[in-house]
């Protein structure tokens, strides 16, 4: 057993295995045997240097690539190698690195379009709540496209909350906003965890991930290299020489 | 969307005056607007794909066709159908078509899927050249029912029909939103649990049945058809810079370009007879939409069909190569 596996802050039964996960993209081995466990109601922080196969894990886990070989199991169900919007149904839901957003569509049909399939009922209502929770509702008629940078991580953060969803995967949610949006999506993680949601997060914040996650897992070269509470992680000498940098 | 009652009265008015035109012109004048209430929905057909969905169909003559074919094949001596039944008949031959051709090649993005539909179209060109059951190069006849006001009403019904499909689906429903959202991001579409290939599907599906039963009452009214007059990639460029010219992705945007071209092409006729003068007239149109014009002539009117311009940018950026053409 690897040092991901097993050992969650999360209650019961993990909501995400995965076993020996394998991605190539030509000779790059971008994943290359990645084994981790993330506990129900957890938020587990990932981290690793740009490059170590940290949101290609999250293409993987979500459908978007399929994986040369290995195991994803989420919330009991067989996953690996399923389309997106299979494992989206499930109750997966993610961000993406780069905000992707419905450009040509208002900033409250965004956030409709994410109840399209799925939990309709009461979407209005739901997109209202979400509109306030992450104070954009004075710009709910504009065009995601009109939004400021911040703005539209905001609203892609705002699309997984719509989605009710019971694991959520973040990909660097809070990189280059304003401390004040970051405060705002920091609250939202918070409430997440309230209603009973898994969180897995991309970050390269480590204030952010110190506050915020019960559990690290650091990646790097495509591989696990170790996992732990976050005071254990940065006196880990094998994640300072890869991570930070500089040897103890 | 808020209801606006300018809007809701202008749209009245509309309704009402199409409805009494039969009463106010004389039967040339009534041929014109017959036309363009085809060119008008054939437009909006095309725009569910094209704007909506943002994938250019090229081939989109092949459906107008085949709807077409169908019923002067099965009007003709031999099997001698009413119109009306026809009809049902031509929606399921094309939905089809569609879905046999819709789902190998709605894989397909940009310049790619526009020249696979294309490719379909020529294809039912040859197909329909060559076969002695379509009477050939030669064409087919169909029996001849001389009632301009039956042919107006068919394509105003037809018209207002397609519309009313269009604001109900594409613009009221969570199936609009759907297509939008994969239009504007298609991985973000199916992280959000949408099955993109199915309402890619789907509204390829109901793009061209719809565009048959314009083809199948087009076929009626000129008696007699040719594998170029139906299937043509001229029908198609039509339809393409009648969206453009209007406001792609809009509600009413093809209904304003569609009259406008149709009417220009009217005019020159009148003036030229059958001139190639009108496919240049077809050429400066794209141009001076794309330069001056990226919204459309409905974006002279509503900031809100100010989407059209970055949809286009989008459409034309896909098309001349920026897009990801490989299979999704």
């Amino acid at each position: 057993m690897s040092a991901a596996e097993g050992k969650t802050a999360g209650t019961g039964e993990p909501i995400l295995v995965v076993r020996e996960l394998h991605c190539h993209f030509g000779g790059i081995k971008a994943v290359n045997g990645v084994s981790l466990d993330v506990g129900r109601r957890e938020i587990a922080g990932l981290i690793g240097p740009n490059g170590s196969g940290k949101s290609t894990l999250f293409n993987l886990i979500s459908g978007t690539v399929t994986p040369d070989r290995g195991q994803i199991r989420f919330d009991g169900h067989e996953i690996g190698g399923r389309k997106a919007h299979a494992i989206a149904r499930l109750g997966l839901a993610r961000t993406f690195q780069i905000p992707a957003m419905f450009d040509n569509m208002s900033v409250t049909e965004n956030l409709l379009a994410a109840a399209a399939e799925g939990h309709w009922q009461g979407a209005r209502e739901r997109a209202a709540d979400t509109l306030a929770l992450l104070k954009l509702e004075h710009v709910a008629d504009n065009r995601a496209s009109d939004l400021s940078g911040g703005q539209q991580k905001l609203l892609e953060f705002g699309r997984v909350v719509m989605r009710q969803a019971s694991l959520i995967l973040l990909d660097e949610v809070t990189a280059g906003v304003h401390p004040s949006i970051r405060r705002i999506i920091v609250d939202a993680i918070a409430r997440l965890r309230e209603r009973g949601t898994t969180v897995l997060v991309i970050e390269h914040d480590m204030e952010m991930v110190r506050n915020v996650c019960d559990r690290i897992i650091v990646m790097d070269a495509g591989r696990v290299v170790a996992t732990g509470p976050f005071n254990d992680i940065v006196r880990n000498s094998e994640v300072m020489q890869t991570y930070l940098g500089r040897p103890q | 969307m808020k209801p606006s009652w300018a809007g809701l009265l202008l749209l009245i008015a509309v309704i009402v005056v199409l409805a009494l035109l039969p009463m106010l012109v004389n039967n040339y004048w009534l041929r014109i607007a017959t036309g363009a209430l085809m060119w008008a929905g054939l437009a909006c057909s095309w725009n569910m794909l094209g704007g909506y969905a943002g994938y250019i169909n090229f081939g989109h003559s092949a459906f107008f066709g085949l709807g077409a074919y169908v019923t002067a094949l099965l009007m003709g001596d031999r099997l001698a159908w009413p119109f009306f039944a026809t009809l049902p008949a031509g929606i399921v031959v094309t939905a089809l078509f569609a879905i046999i051709i819709g789902a190998p090649t709605l894989r397909l993005r940009g310049a790619y899927f526009a020249i696979a539909t294309w490719a379909f179209a020529e294809v039912l060109i040859q197909f329909a050249s060559v076969m002695d059951f379509t009477g050939g190069i030669g064409g087919i006849g169909l029996p001849p029912f001389l009632d301009e006001r039956f042919f107006y009403f068919a394509m105003f019904g037809a018209a207002a029909l397609t519309y009313l499909i269009t604001w109900a689906l594409f613009e009221r429903s969570r199936f609009g939103l759907k297509v939008k959202a994969l239009r504007d991001h298609e991985p973000a579409a199916e992280a959000i649990g949408i099955n993109t290939s199915l309402v890619k599907l789907q509204t390829f599906v109901l793009s061209a049945v719809t565009a048959s039963v314009f083809g199948a009452i087009f076929a009626y009214w000129v008696t007699f058809i040719n594998p170029k007059s139906v299937f043509g990639g001229d029908i198609t460029d039509q339809m393409v810079v009648m969206v453009l010219l209007g406001g792609l992705g809009s509600l009413w945007g093809p209904a304003l370009g569609g009259v406008a071209l149709f009417v220009v092409n009217r005019i020159i006729w009148m003036y030229w007879g059958d001139t190639a003068f009108y496919i240049a007239i077809l050429g400066a149109a794209i141009v001076l939409v794309v330069l001056f014009l990226p919204n459309g002539i409905a974006g002279l009117f509503s900031r809100r069909v100010a989407v059209s311009g970055a949809v286009l940018d989008k459409a034309v950026g896909n098309l001349v190569g920026g897009g990801p053409g490989r299979p999704s």
